[in-house]
């Protein structure tokens, strides 16, 4: 599957598509540091099927950033099993995932265009292909025309385009995104998600997807996954059945109304 | 817009740079009339005009070409010595939290110590010679070098190797491809910082005791009351400080926005 493929319908509720299917299976994580330990995750369990976009809601410091962690093979689970593409993860292993941080840490001294090349020019890729991926990718986010720019001359919401070109260049079926957008302002954040949902519908990427918004996450995603804190639990798995494109008038609506508050009633309890 | 800008573009109506160039020419005029109208007395400050083709006539000499050959050598195998032993030692220490806990904090004790009390040591371990020079120059800049490397290290952002150990860096690519270029821009300081220590450690050992190189002659020309030869050393040794300093600080320009 190219980032060109085309449009196909929404996958199905039983997808036989493994590939970009994430299997979390009583996960817990303990930190030990020499204050002593903390439980960050408690048996956590929940499956994503190819293809959905979900998003994880919770409580700062609940664990989301370090469920999101393992399961990008960045973190070993202290109990549990994480299984992608019907695989286990023992390390990073970038070309079944790809990984979106915060602040988007591209590396300054490169260009951007190189710094979305990064992941293939580890794997020694060939340097004509390598630009064509890059370009590719780059054209995705919409960032075409700015190839050649520092980071430092990008603003905050073209940085999260290419950090989201880089994850995106190998072509990975799952997209791993933590609170990509949380460092930018409201309207950029609302063009960012639209950004997403785009190259979703286009590329129909498994996408988990961590953040503190809660009208962000069902603006977004096919299902919300609530997490409360110490030690974070699952506490529900909220189905967004709002009609897409979501347009304004939905977002406004009932149905969207029920959900946010149900949600919120989930992280305060 | 507040006073503070209004002051400011006041202040900038002459360019930073031409002001800077008015007041060095500014020194040098007053250098050059002060002995020359009798304020001061010429054998104790000789004026441009004479130190200037002075310059000139000590490159013509075949001694003092010996000289500055000498302790160019000596503060260039210092350097090429300490700067990477430095570094390496840093990372060694750096690397691991035990042996961070145990020798950083003798690198500072170290480091606070003037080194210029060592130096009979050194003549009594390697007599009044080139390694002696050198040695001392190690000594005197080795652990600057280190901390310096210390703060290298540090400053190289954890999302950064997070990103390259999330698209499958192997060891020697985080090394080569995010620690390198990341600590470049602090190195580069490292290095400049480092020179000065090491071109003086050099110099002060050459004045102490020596039978060569610019601080011997500068001070022997210093006891022999040969003032324009002494001016003339200097403001070469000066112009070499300045050179290497400007060229490093160039650089580090040049990566200026690798720090964000
Ligand atoms: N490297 C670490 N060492 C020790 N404790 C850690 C580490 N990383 C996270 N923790 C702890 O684990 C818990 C969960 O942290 P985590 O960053 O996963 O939460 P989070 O939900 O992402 O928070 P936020 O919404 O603020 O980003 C917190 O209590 C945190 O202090
Ligand atoms: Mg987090």
């Amino acid at each position: 599957m190219g980032l060109k493929a085309v449009v196909s319908s929404p996958s199905p509720a039983f997808s036989t598509d493994e590939s970009g299917a994430v299997e979390v299976t009583n996960v817990g994580h303990v930190y030990e540091t020499a204050s002593g330990t903390t439980e960050a995750l408690t048996d956590i369990s929940f499956r994503v099927e190819t293809g959905r976009f979900i998003s994880i809601v919770g409580p700062s410091g609940c664990g989301k950033s370090s469920l999101l962690m393992m399961i990008a093979g960045l973190v070993q689970p202290t109990r549990g099993t994480i299984t992608a593409g019907g695989r286990p993860l023992v390390q990073p292993d970038p070309t079944r995932i790809g990984v979106v941080f915060q602040d988007a840490s591209l590396y300054p001294w490169l260009t951007a265009r190189s710094n979305v090349e990064f992941p293939l020019s580890l794997r020694h890729v060939d340097h004509k292909i390598r630009r064509e991926r890059a370009e590719e990718a780059l054209d995705l986010v919409g960032l075409a025309g700015f190839a050649d720019k520092h980071p430092h001359e990008l603003s905050g919401g073209m940085k999260q385009r290419v950090a989201l070109a880089r994850g995106l260049v190998q072509d990975p079926p799952i997209l791993l995104m933590d609170e990509p957008f949380a460092a930018l302002d409201e309207q950029t954040r609302l063009t960012m998600g639209d950004e997403v949902l785009r190259i979703w519908e286009r590329t129909r990427k498994t996408i988990i997807f961590v953040t503190h918004g809660l009208s962000e996450a069902i603006h977004l995603s096919d299902e919300v996954l609530v997490l409360t804190s110490r030690p974070g639990k699952l506490v529900d798995r909220v189905s967004v059945d709002l009609p897409r494109p979501r347009s304004f008038e939905v977002m406004g609506g009932r149905r969207f109304e029920e959900l946010r508050e149900r949600i919120w009633q989930r992280i305060r309890s | 817009m507040n006073t503070a800008t209004v002051r400011n573009t006041g202040a900038r109506s002459i360019p930073a740079p031409v002001a800077r160039a008015a007041l060095v020419a500014a020194l040098i005029a007053v250098w050059q009339v002060a002995p020359t109208v009798g304020l001061l007395d010429p054998r104790l400050l000789p004026p441009p005009s004479v130190v200037g083709p002075m310059i000139v006539q000590l490159f013509g000499e075949a001694g003092f070409r010996g000289h500055l050959a000498t302790t160019l050598l000596e503060t260039l195998v210092a350097f090429l010595v300490s700067v990477p032993v430095g570094f390496i030692m840093a990372i060694l220490i750096g690397e691991n939290k035990y042996a961070s806990d145990i020798f950083k904090p003798l690198v500072f004790f170290v480091f606070s110590i003037p080194k210029s009390i060592f130096l009979p040591l050194f003549i009594f371990a390697f007599g009044i010679s080139f390694h002696q020079k050198v040695a001392f120059g190690v000594f005197s800049t080795l652990f600057i070098v280190m901390m310096l490397s210390f703060a290298a290290i540090e400053s190289v952002r954890r999302d950064h190797l997070v990103v390259a150990r999330s698209y499958g860096a192997t060891r020697m690519q985080t090394v080569l491809r995010v620690y390198l270029p990341g600590m470049t821009p602090v190195l580069l300081e490292a290095i400049r910082v480092s020179m000065i220590f090491n071109f003086t450690g050099i110099l002060l050992a050459e004045m102490y005791a020596s039978r060569e190189g610019l601080g011997n002659v500068i001070e022997q020309w210093g006891q022999g009351f040969q003032l324009d030869r002494l001016m003339a050393t200097i403001v070469v040794i000066a112009a070499i400080a300045i050179v290497f300093n400007e060229t490093i600080r160039a650089l580090e320009s040049r990566c200026e926005h690798w720090r964000e």
